[in-house]
């Protein structure tokens, strides 16, 4: 593959993992904070930018993590492996934002334990290896996983921001109407089902 | 290699692995809150629906 | 250890109805919406789910004097992705049907809010038979939470149920039709589709606990207004009793 069609790949991959197949939308991951973050734009704001960083440092490690597993041949502990490195991972980051910025921990600090039960990281370096994925492809799964997630629970918090004043059914209060507005958002996105699949390289 | 040449292989990528995550774990919690952040508060209402227990600022069971 | 009766029964059924973990306290949602499709790898789902949080609770409890305050959380998570493990080799040795099914999803148990919920709230603080109940409830109540959404997505979004596509228990899969496959709405199979029914559930029984709420308040307010009459009545006798003994003298 020359270099130009590997890097149009590598786009198509990133847009087709950050809007077609949304991780919260359409593959379900993160469903969690999607639901139960905030309806506060700058607080969802500071915890899908802390995601985005996560998850694309835990996609950096584990795929030579999964090259080294497979040399002792012990593929089957990956799920194992790759959790100890996604938790560390956000304790180091959690302590270096401790440490050296206490601007940023007053607005990151209570969203950092929760990332390392959120879904979308271990759901999307599962896949990646599950896949098969070469290192580019799933470096742009992971940039653009996050960033769909960054994305969309932004776009969220907004909506449910203007939920909260909208003249709801009382049985629809709160939780129900934000799923049935989430699925007029996977449906929108739905419309974008196919959208590169005429392109070949 | 021999089967016991795997075996060490694969203890020693889990335990160091292990390892890393326990020691960074500890260091984390260890690691002083910085100044002005030690009771950061969350706005109830922005609270209400979140049900993950080992956020601190979790309120427990029920309403 | 003294306890009042029928304590081991109510520890079991609050997880499947007071604190339902999918429709109470909304967790574990991801693989409650993604595994949904079929009523059959909902039900293999909520197995290995249940089995998962049965181990590592029971191995939390047991462990729960050994493991020191500062590297529970570590400890926890090292010891519910071993059992993640086993679950998975398992099916994909045995059940490789649900393993494709499911996918990613039996790695992403480990992550489940659920099992590591119950690690630190109930396992880490409680006996190993209570942790034992306590999980085979929570465990029966996710189960029977996302075999209730699978039902309706699968009737509505494709008519029928499918029997034996995922365990195999009949040599072809079975097709039930109970509705004509032309009326089948396959926006349920789809993502909107899990997201919609998941709300309408939440929505009904938030119905059914405002509707009991308002009983009850009702109920109340009845009980009031009539013990205030009482007490009225009474105040009237009492006066009229006050008078007339008044007039007497």
């Amino acid at each position: 593959m020359n270099p130009l069609n590997a890097f149009i790949a590598f786009i198509l991959a990133i847009v087709s993992s950050m809007l077609i197949d949304n991780v919260v939308l359409s593959r379900f991951y993160g469903i969690c904070p999607f639901l139960g973050v905030s309806k506060k734009v700058k607080s969802s704001l500071g915890m899908g930018i802390a995601v985005v960083f996560v998850i694309v440092m835990a996609s950096l490690i584990c795929y030579p993590l999964f090259e080294l597993l497979k040399l002792a041949k012990i593929e089957f502990m990956d799920t194992v492996a790759y959790i100890l490195v996604i938790a560390s991972l956000v304790q180091l980051v959690g302590l270096f934002i401790k440490k050296f910025s206490p601007s940023l921990y007053k607005s990151l600090g209570i969203y950092l334990p929760l990332i390392t039960t959120n879904c979308a990281v271990l759901g999307v370096v599962q896949s990646n290896t599950d896949q098969g994925l070469t290192f580019l492809m799933s470096l742009a799964n992971a940039i653009g996983t996050s960033v769909g997630f960054l994305i969309i629970i932004v776009v969220f918090s907004c909506i449910r921001a203007r939920l909260e004043t909208a003249n709801t059914p009382k049985a629809f209060k709160g939780l129900p109407i934000a799923l049935i507005t989430a699925a007029l958002m996977a449906l929108a996105l739905m419309g974008l089902q196919g959208l590169f699949s005429g392109i070949q390289l | 290699m021999s089967q016991v040449g795997y075996l060490v292989l694969a203890i020693s990528i889990l335990v160091a692995l292990l390892a890393v995550f326990i020691v960074s774990f500890i260091l984390y919690v260890r690691q002083p809150v910085p100044k002005g952040c030690e009771n950061i508060k969350i706005n109830d209402e922005n609270c209400s629906s979140c049900n993950h227990k080992e956020c601190k600022f979790y309120k427990g069971e029920g309403e | 250890m003294a306890r009042e009766k029928g304590f081991t029964k109510k520890n079991f059924l609050k997880g499947i109805i007071a604190e339902n973990p999918l429709f109470v306290s909304i967790l574990g949602t991801c693989p409650a919406l993604a595994t949904t499709k079929s009523l059959e790898a909902a039900i293999g789902m909520g197995l290995l789910f249940t089995f998962v949080l049965i181990c590592s609770s029971v191995l939390v409890s047991l462990l729960r004097k050994i493991i020191s305050e500062e590297i529970r959380t570590p400890a926890y998570i090292v010891i519910i992705a071993t059992f993640v493990t086993i679950v998975k080799m398992f099916s994909n040795a045995f059940l490789p049907e649900l393993y494709s099914t499911l996918g990613v999803f039996i790695s992403l148990i480990v992550v489940n809010c659920i099992v590591l919920g119950r690690a630190e709230a109930y396992a880490s603080k409680n006996g190993v038979f209570d942790s034992f109940i306590d999980a085979l409830g929570m465990g029966v109540g996710y189960t029977l939470a996302i075999i209730l959404m699978a039902f309706f997505r699968e009737l509505l979004g494709t008519g029928g149920f499918t029997i034996g596509a995922v365990f195999p228990i009949v040599k072809e899969p079975l097709t039930l039709q109970i509705i004509p496959e032309d009326y089948a709405i396959s926006m349920f199979q789809m993502p909107a589709g899990a997201f919609i029914v998941f709300g309408i559930i939440l929505a009904v029984l938030a119905f059914i606990k405002n509707r009991k709420e308002e009983l009850k308040a009702a109920q109340a307010r009845a009980e009031k207004i009539r013990k205030a009459e009482e007490a009225k009545k009474a105040a009237a006798a009492a006066q009229a009793k006050a008078t007339v003994e008044g007039g007497n003298k």
